[in-house]
């Protein structure tokens, strides 16, 4: 049943119109988006159970991340929210070109923040800073402390977890830039870029709250 | 149809991504800071502040349908839901039986068998003295 | 007829693969419907296989690790294998968009996706099953779901899985009441079972990824022992269960929300009458699905939690009976002074109000934590649970069922063996749990495959109509799929019990290919019956 013949292709046949069409799939990020911060939720509430049982514990083992990769992972990831947020912004002023560009560099930095993030994580499997029973560093200073496994098993959860979106999202970019070049995405249909990048700085979001939660406990 | 979508000013862009560097300086700066427990709802207000502008500028949820900002906030809402009442039970055990608090909180028992290490994870052979260090500041 | 009226979503397309590549959210509820009432069988198997080894004190049957693998597996192909995905992921799809006079869900390639999860989930489950079962039960409690070396992390990550397709099945809805409706359909005038998996897919979005990160942890803690549900490692087992019932108790909800839903649509139905307290009834479902996420504590008042805990988990408990209440008062009186027909759905339907408020009446008794701690985990408890569950949600489900089969398949089933099962449902199950109640009152545990002399009388009762109840279930459901063979001659018409709702009004039975001819305009209020008048098809 197709409600006209000039009906642009990529409407769906059950939508009845484009805004109905764009709204619901943003409408269903937002709701995915809810998913998305339960899943992380019952993390965060481990952590603060934990943190609330180990304060001591947490000090110390905390000292024993990088701020400094942290901190630079937090500015690669602020500068790929920014250049998603202009890719959009491009596509919508009908700049192709600049949009494309926009969403490499969105990639590259994504890669960067894995790439860091591998530092880290090698760093710490070569001392045995690693989650529960494979536990093993045992320098000077976690001598005094008790159970610094959980913290790393929670340490290596969500970072790993978040790590996992930074690769999924990775992914999906990859589709943008794909589906851009291709010019299947233009100023009168972009959803595709629009809730890509909504799930692209919920996982900025998500950092934003693990930088200072892993990294600059006070 | 595009142009009933709200398009935000590049300047917005540059200001909200200049403040989220902004404040990640600022909460690096104040964690070196010692002031207690307020080092934590310091870092929280400033991560939340940050959070608010991606939500609000980048996930453009100030000119969207309302419905989708109520969804979010429906999602804090649970989370906080989730945290406040498992801490009503793990903040308050042992209000009858001590045990039930104690009984978490101790030292795994495979720690009696890791070798000290030096900062860099290798064993280290003076585990005698930093045995007795260890029990002294236990006591 | 020319050829062109014989077009339904069941003929056309045609082929193996037009089914399982379908976008159609009506055969994608069908192929739910029927992996759910496989695994509905599997699991009554399992418990007429319990209920037999319960006949009387002593090993007869089976050994208790094989008693502890069928409990375990009982709970938990019932519960997420088929209640969870039963009525959203069956009856919900084949029926929302069509009640809401949408072409398909929002989401129609996210809905096979969904359904594909779930098989994919299944086979974890089903692997389990052949494999030697699990024997922590449902609940996968920790510390012995860390340690048990029977098949926990293939069951945990079958639910694990299937977890995701009750979130996008949620979403989906959600997004499809949200954007879908014809205009002219405002949210008062939605069907009640509309507002009722609005309120489901609520919970399930929100509640369903907590229950995958607790999976994830439980299946880490195997095998990287991180510790923190392992007391050993300075962890706590108690967080576990706080992590479990924050999504386990609303999702009690997510299995007796759909099926409130059914009962509301059922009754104006057959007592041709206007649903009474109509905003009640839809404000009670959400408020319902937000309560229960205030509640989970109650679960665990034996497990060592805090006293304050205790006391603020309890004293929440017991508003969740208000707008529980509300609903049945709603019910009753809806029929009050309507032309009640006891017809198979509205046999099923008063079944459920007996049944579900005597469920819901002991959850009353459970919800005090001096009571509970005299019987907790006793008999009691599964007789609550099931008067709740199976005299709940699974009788609706029937009553659905019997109420919309002529709407999916356009053929009649007989309606006198249907109501004859529908009372042979009723009696087998008050005959098999209400001596469960008592059981549990004299301090009977569950979980047990053996028991002392003193509790044999009840227990070889409760196998006795537990056959019943099961031989009904089966003969109803064979009765459904006979009405299916070709030269059945029932024709229950388009309309067969004059209802007012979309799905009935607005298209044929079965329904076209794309729900409606040309697209749907609104027309009456679903429960009109004192403005319009409506002949039933369905012949006497």
């Amino acid at each position: 049943m197709s409600h006209n013949s000039s009906s642009p292709d990529f409407l769906h046949h059950h939508f009845h119109d484009v805004d109905q069409q764009y709204q619901t799939s943003k409408f269903g990020m937002w709701a995915f988006i809810l998913t998305e911060v339960l899943t992380f939720g019952g993390l965060f509430v481990a952590y603060t159970v934990y943190r609330s049982w180990y304060p001591e514990m947490f000090y110390d083992a905390h000292l024993l991340l990088d701020v400094n990769k942290g901190m630079l992972n937090t500015i690669v990831l602020i500068s790929s929210s920014l250049t998603m947020a202009l890719a959009i912004w491009a596509i919508q002023k009908k700049n192709k070109k600049l949009s494309l560009w926009m969403l490499v560099i969105t990639w590259i930095l994504a890669l960067g923040f894995l790439g860091i993030k591998y530092l880290e994580y090698s760093h710490k499997f070569e001392v045995g800073q690693l989650p529960g029973i494979f536990y093993s560093y045992m320098g000077p200073e976690v001598v005094n402390i008790d159970n610094p496994h959980i913290f790393f098993g929670i340490y290596f959860i969500m970072t790993g977890l978040h790590g996992l979106h930074v690769a999924i999202g990775m992914g999906l970019i990859a589709w943008l830039i794909y589906l851009t070049k291709k010019d299947k995405l233009h100023s009168d249909y972009y959803t595709p870029m629009e809730t890509v990048g909504i799930f692209w700085h919920l996982v900025d979001l998500i950092w934003i709250y693990l930088f200072p939660l892993f990294y600059l406990i006070g | 149809m595009s142009n009933e979508h709200h398009i935000t000013p590049l300047r917005t862009y540059l200001i909200i991504a200049g403040s989220l560097l902004f404040l990640t300086g600022v909460t690096v700066w104040v964690s070196f800071i010692d002031l207690g427990s307020f080092n934590i709802i310091l870092a929280m207000a400033v991560a939340t502040l940050k959070a608010s502008l991606v939500v609000l500028f980048f996930m453009h949820l100030l000119w969207d349908d309302k419905k989708n900002l109520v969804v979010f906030v429906m999602s804090l809402m649970f989370l906080g839901i989730f945290i406040t009442f498992t801490l009503l039970d793990t903040g308050f055990r042992g209000g009858i039986n001590p045990e039930v608090k104690n009984s978490i909180n101790s030292k795994a028992s495979f720690y009696d068998n890791l070798p000290l290490t030096d900062t860099h994870g290798n064993p280290v052979d003076s585990h005698d003295n930093h045995h007795e260090d260890k029990d002294d500041s236990h006591h | 007829m020319s050829e062109n009226q014989n077009i339904n979503y069941l003929n056309h397309p045609k082929g193996i693969m037009s089914w399982l590549l379908t976008l159609d959210h009506k055969r994608i509820g069908l192929m739910y419907l029927f992996s759910g009432i496989i695994f509905f069988l599997i699991g009554g198997l399992l418990a007429l296989g319990m209920r037999l080894e319960l006949a009387a004190p002593g090993n007869d049957f089976v050994s208790n690790d094989t008693y502890n693998s069928m409990y375990t597996l009982h709970g938990a192909i019932m519960i997420f294998l088929f209640i969870i995905p039963a009525i959203p992921g069956a009856l919900g799809n084949i029926l929302l968009p069509l009640m809401v006079g949408a072409k398909d869900v929002a989401f129609p390639r996210l809905n096979l996706a969904s359904f594909y999860i779930y098989s994919f989930g299944a086979l974890f489950a089903i692997y389990t099953i052949v494999n030697g079962g699990v024997d922590t039960g449902w609940t996968f409690y920790t510390p012995y779901s860390t340690q048990s070396t029977s098949n926990v992390v293939p069951m945990t990550l079958g639910i694990f899985i299937i977890g995701f397709s009750s979130i996008l099945t949620g979403l989906n809805f959600i997004a499809t009441v949200h954007k879908m409706r014809v205009p002219g359909l405002t949210w008062y005038k939605l069907p009640l079972f509309v507002w009722a998996l609005y309120g489901t897919s609520l919970v399930q979005i929100t509640a369903t990824p907590v229950l995958a990160i607790t999976m994830v942890l439980l299946i880490l803690e195997r095998f990287l022992g991180i510790g923190i549900f392992d007391p050993a490692l300075g962890g706590d087992p108690v967080l576990y269960q706080h992590f479990f019932w924050f999504y386990s108790h609303p999702a009690v909800y997510i299995m007796i929300l759909p099926a409130f839903g059914i009962i509301s649509e059922i009754i104006p139905v057959h007592s041709r009458k206007k649903v009474w307290g109509y905003k009640f009834i839809a404000y009670s479902t959400l408020s319902i699905a937000f309560i229960g996420f205030l509640v989970w504590g109650h679960h665990m008042f034996t497990s060592g939690q805090s006293v304050f805990s205790q006391i603020v988990f309890s004293f929440i408990t017991y508003f969740v009976g208000i707008p529980t209440g509300v609903k049945i008062f709603s019910w009753i009186l809806t029929m009050y002074k309507g032309q009640v027909s006891f017809t198979t759905p509205m046999i099923y339907a008063l079944s459920f109000l007996f049944l579900f408020t005597i469920g819901g009446l002991t959850g009353i008794f459970l919800g005090a934590v001096a009571l509970d701690i005299h019987l907790h985990d006793t008999y009691f408890v599964v007789a609550h649970f099931h008067y709740v569950m199976q005299g709940g949600t699974i009788i609706a489900f029937l009553a659905g069922l019997h109420h919309w089969w002529p709407k999916s398949f356009g053929k009649m089933y007989n309606q006198k063996i249907a109501s004859l099962c529908a009372l042979g449902v009723f009696i087998g199950f008050n005959g098999t749990f209400f001596p469960q109640f008592l059981l549990g009152l004299r301090g009977m545990p569950r979980r047990y495959a053996t028991y002392s002399d003193q509790f044999s009388e009840l227990h070889t009762y409760s196998t006795f109509w537990s056959t019943i109840l099961g031989l009904s279930i089966f003969i109803a459901i064979l009765n459904l799929m006979w009405s299916l063979r070709k030269n059945n001659k029932l024709d229950p018409g388009s309309n067969p019990w004059g209802a007012l709702t979309m799905e009935w009004t607005h298209t044929s039975s079965p329904p076209h290919p794309h729900n409606f001819e040309s697209d749907p305009v609104f027309t009456n209020g679903p429960y009109d019956y004192d403005k319009v008048i409506v002949e039933p098809t369905l012949k006497k």
